[in-house]
């Protein structure tokens, strides 16, 4: 019974996955006013050649602010994690 | 027509990568296949032309994932159930 | 345990030119397809290199654990300072206050297709800088932690 229940939900989920290209042009997002006004006046505003790093830091430098404090949370629960598994050697450097 | 045959050889090394990620039973080498497929990865996100992408799967899929599994293989054993 | 000296000469020898590829693409980032991740990943793949080569007792010597941490603590700040800088000069949050102001990084450049130059876009070059450095520490303390906990008899 669940092994079955199990291969309907596969057959399903992968139907749907194998459905969305045929509604999805590839290469047409659903908005693309906001991609005209950034190659247009990407350049003049920001002044740097590169539109996706203009974009990345300048338009939205906020969401690039909160991607760098995930990656400093990472490190700091990396260094939780194995600084109490390593137990008592003599490499506490600090 | 070149652009389609180097699209086409790059997903069939991608699905030979793969199965050979499964079907080693040494360690390393399986860690160097899943690097080899992250390297693919990367091939055909710069044929899309996504360089930004590109540069990053090949760094943190290729290289960085690649070191951490071999650091993991080196606390633990190299071969699928043991040292022979 | 340590790698073969074939695998620690190619580490030796790899290393200066990935890191200066590395800083290359992030000092770049505002001109060429890369940027700050991109770079500080790429930069900390050669370290992540040395530290696979070596044993946890000789990469100490060559890799500091401190200075990774400092890298990163100040990338991290320098990113928010450029952030907060802007409100210094009456703009808002984030705001690219260099930008066509003359001063560092703030030469403007003419429309349409160009070569571009290294001294233009204000802030984001200072950002990507900051970035680069963080993601160079964060992802090299992460490697070095893992190394670290490995027992020293252990295979």
């Amino acid at each position: 019974m669940k092994r079955e229940l199990s291969v309907v939900i596969f057959v399903v989920l992968a139907a749907g996955l194998c459905a969305i290209p045929a509604f999805l042009t590839f290469g047409e997002p659903a908005e693309s006013g906001m991609d005209q006004y950034f190659i247009g006046n990407g350049q003049a505003q920001a002044a740097a050649n590169n539109i996706v790093t203009s974009v990345v830091f300048d338009y939205r430098g906020f969401d690039t602010l909160g991607e760098s404090v995930i990656l400093f949370a990472a490190v700091i629960g990396v260094g939780l994690m194995f600084r109490s598994m390593r137990g008592e050697e003599e490499h506490e450097d600090e | 027509m070149i652009e389609m045959a180097i699209h086409s050889l790059v997903i069939a090394g991608l699905i030979v990568s793969a199965l050979m990620v499964f079907y080693f039973r040494d360690l390393l080498a399986a860690t160097l296949a899943a690097g080899f497929f992250s390297f693919l990865i990367s091939v055909e996100f710069y044929i899309l032309q996504a360089p930004d992408v590109a540069i990053s799967q090949a760094a943190i899929g290729a290289g960085l994932t690649t070191a951490i599994f071999i650091i993991t293989i080196r606390a633990t054993s190299r071969y699928e159930g043991g040292n022979p | 345990m340590r790698m073969s000296k074939i695998v620690r000469t190619g580490a030796n020898l790899l290393y200066p030119f990935i890191l200066i590829f590395g800083l290359y693409v992030i000092m770049h980032g505002h001109l060429t397809p890369g940027g700050g991740f991109q770079g500080g990943a790429v930069v900390a793949t050669g370290v992540a290199l040395v530290i696979v080569a070596y044993s946890f007792e000789e990469v100490t010597s060559m890799i500091k654990k401190v200075g990774m941490k400092a890298r990163e603590s100040i990338g991290l700040l320098i990113f928010i300072g450029a952030g907060i800088g802007a409100l210094a000069v009456g703009a808002p949050f984030f705001s690219n206050f260099l930008a066509h102001s003359g001063l560092l990084f703030g030469q403007s450049i003419p429309s349409g297709p160009n070569p571009g130059d290294l001294n233009t876009a204000g802030v984001i070059p200072i950002m990507n800088l900051a970035v680069g450095i963080e993601v160079w520490g964060g992802l090299a303390i992460i490697v070095l932690y893992m190394l670290s906990s490995i027992p020293k008899e252990g295979s």
